[in-house]
């Protein structure tokens, strides 16, 4: 009878799983066809394995400046998120004042708020402060993740005992060194989610970009993308030829760094 | 090694409620002192005023005639032991230990030496590369106790340090603790609510009720001669028998029962006066001759403890506890000659609850 149970799972799973890698599959195959070959057939596995289409994207999209921009906002935006919101969340959890747990409540109301809403006042003011660039969006990311991750931090800090800033400040730790020595090394579970959560949605955004970037060889990838957009035709040869590139990096930085985020992740389940 | 003095000290919190009123104690170099009372008594807060942890509301503490009221913790150069170990998870037990001397700066071939010799002393060596969540409760006691003792700081804190352990260990650990004192003879407070850890291992003990100070004094002195009835109950285990009476001429009275007090024991002018008498359970006992202070009484439970029995009786309406040699042959539900040794009784005010010397 259980046997039977964990067969019937494994070919749920077996579906579920071919069902999530379809459009990687399909993404895949159809990078390589000719533009006529997709129309023809979406599914079958090209004629010809040929990287032209790549060649073409690759050049198309200015590829190695895009993928610097995505690199810079991302990572410049996720490491400006934990440093901030760590440490906005360790002063929040351990200075309990009524002003504290107000400031918090402002953090997490600020999570309901829908960027629509606010996206066209903030280009405005982001506009006549000269900051609609690079620089400009990594500004309004630091604005937008906090919240989060601030809130998840602040739940994490709350489990950190106050003893161990105790211990550590008659170790002769000054508050810098508690929270850099003690505090934040401890946090390496709830800092991995937030980086992978912050990761996912800054990497892939393209909403805010579209209306803060307007220069070109500042745009990130989900914007260069669009290029094969246009309003008659859509190369959809190029396009998944230019896709398939985009998520290269960020399967290689998951082969390298999947270790530790399982590590961090289950680490912060065991907790 | 340092000496302390702390002058009025007061701490009141932020909801007005007053923590420690008037702490006034001078701590000589190499003393053992236990700060002991029940919960919320204000010790620990004491400890923490000390530490640097908390703030200071009013009064002056000062370590070596430099008043410490403003200094950083870091700069009062002592040494502290949580209640929970406070060990940092995320490095090894050495790192645990190393932590305090890198942020000094010192060498690391002094550090090496230093964290070598403090697990030595305390059976760490092989426990040096291990994470704390891959130890037991006394081993985690002992890192916590090395990552004082690598310090040579002039002070030690011990904030409860055995209250996590099991009996066992704890009777251990409070040999090891007490050993470390005298091989290291760094001033040393300590702070616990368990009685018999102060009585054993302090060569001062301050006992504190709501904030306030009852009594100072070495073990002998407190278990010996309590300054009030808070301390006599508080002290030995198990706790000092109190009964209610008046004195008339030299017998205390208590209902139908009457207890002659030997003259040297009694103090001057109590006659007819209401008072509390104070007896040790070992002074309620049993003699084989019967005389003015020995009363019949039903014995409600006994309880063997191997070399002697725990019996438990009423006398008058108050519930008693005395010691009885276990070769005698006790069970409860007995009527049984109790022997009420009046010349170690101590007097209590009923009203101030202070003793009659």
């Amino acid at each position: 009878m259980r046997k039977k149970k964990n067969w019937k799972l494994e070919i749920l799973g077996i579906l579920l799983g071919i069902l999530w890698l379809l459009p990687f599959y399909l993404m895949f195959v159809n990078s390589f066809k000719t533009k006529k070959e997709i129309f023809t057939d979406v599914t079958s596995p090209p004629e010809q394995w040929s990287f032209d289409n790549y060649i073409t994207a690759f050049h198309e999209l200015d590829f190695l400046q895009t993928l610097f921009n995505s690199l810079l906002i991302t990572v410049s935006s996720v490491l400006l998120i934990i440093i901030s919101s760590a440490m906005a969340a360790y002063a929040l959890s351990r200075a309990k004042s009524r002003i504290s747990t107000i400031l918090f409540f402002v953090f997490v109301a600020a999570m309901l708020i829908p960027f629509q809403s606010v996206m066209i006042p903030l280009v405005t003011v982001f506009g006549q402060f000269e900051m609609l660039n690079r620089g400009g969006l990594i500004f309004m990311y630091i604005g937008f993740g906090a919240s989060l991750s601030i809130f998840l931090y602040h739940g994490a800090l709350n489990n950190i005992p106050k003893s161990l800033d105790e211990a550590a400040r008659i170790d002769g730790a000054n508050r810098w060194q508690v929270f850099w020595h003690i505090i934040f090394p401890m946090l390496k579970p709830i800092t991995v989610t937030v980086a992978i959560l912050n990761i996912i949605w800054i990497w892939n955004d393209y909403l805010l970009p579209s209306l803060v970037i307007n220069k070109t060889g500042s745009e990130t990838i989900p914007l260069k993308m669009f290029f094969f957009f246009g309003e008659y035709t859509k190369q959809w040869h190029l396009a998944l030829a230019g896709l398939t590139l985009a998520i290269l990096p960020v399967i290689i930085f998951y082969f390298f760094a999947q270790r530790s985020i399982i590590k961090g992740v289950s680490d912060g389940a065991i907790k | 090694m340092a000496k302390l003095l702390m002058e009025q000290l007061t701490k009141t919190f932020d909801n007005k409620a007053m923590a420690v009123e008037n702490f006034n104690l001078t701590v000589e170099d190499e003393e053992f002192i236990v700060f002991v009372g029940p919960s919320g008594c204000g010790k620990s807060t004491t400890l923490r005023m000390i530490a640097g942890l908390e703030d200071i509301s009013s009064g002056t503490f000062s370590i070596d005639g430099k008043k410490m009221n403003e200094v950083e913790p870091k700069d009062r150069d002592i040494a502290m032991v949580f209640q929970n170990y406070a060990l940092y998870p995320h490095m090894t037990v050495y790192e645990n230990m190393a932590f305090s001397l890198k942020l000094k700066g010192m060498p690391k071939a002094e550090i090496k030496e230093r964290v070598r010799n403090a697990a030595e002393i305390l059976g760490l060596m092989d426990y040096l590369n291990r994470k704390p969540k891959a130890l037991s409760g006394g081993q985690r006691q002992r890192v916590a106790l090395g990552r004082a003792i690598v310090r040579d700081a002039k002070l030690f804190l011990m904030d409860e340090p055995l209250s996590n352990l099991d009996s066992k260990l704890r009777v251990q650990m409070r040999t090891e603790i007490s050993k470390l004192h005298q091989r290291l003879k760094t001033t040393t407070i300590y702070v616990t609510h368990d009685q018999t850890e102060a009585m054993t291992m302090a060569t001062r003990i301050v006992i504190m009720k709501d904030g306030v100070i009852q009594q100072v004094g070495t073990p002998k002195e407190v278990y010996d001669q309590p300054d009030n009835v808070f301390v006599a109950g508080f002290i030995g285990s198990p706790a000092m028998n109190f009964f209610n009476g008046r004195i008339e001429g030299n017998y205390f009275v208590m209902g139908q029962t009457k207890l002659l007090i030997p003259d040297s024991a009694l103090p001057e002018g109590l006659d007819n006066q209401e008072v509390i008498i104070g007896l040790r359970p070992e002074h309620i006992t049993h003699k084989p001759e019967k005389d003015q202070s020995t009363v019949e009484v039903n014995l409600d439970v006994v309880e063997l403890m191997g070399s002697e029995y725990m019996v438990y009786a009423t006398l008058e309406g108050h519930s008693f506890v005395g010691r009885v040699d276990a070769n005698l042959n006790l069970s409860a539900g007995t009527v049984f000659p109790m022997a009420f040794e009046m010349d170690k009784a101590r007097f209590f005010d009923p009203t101030t609850e202070k003793r009659i010397k």
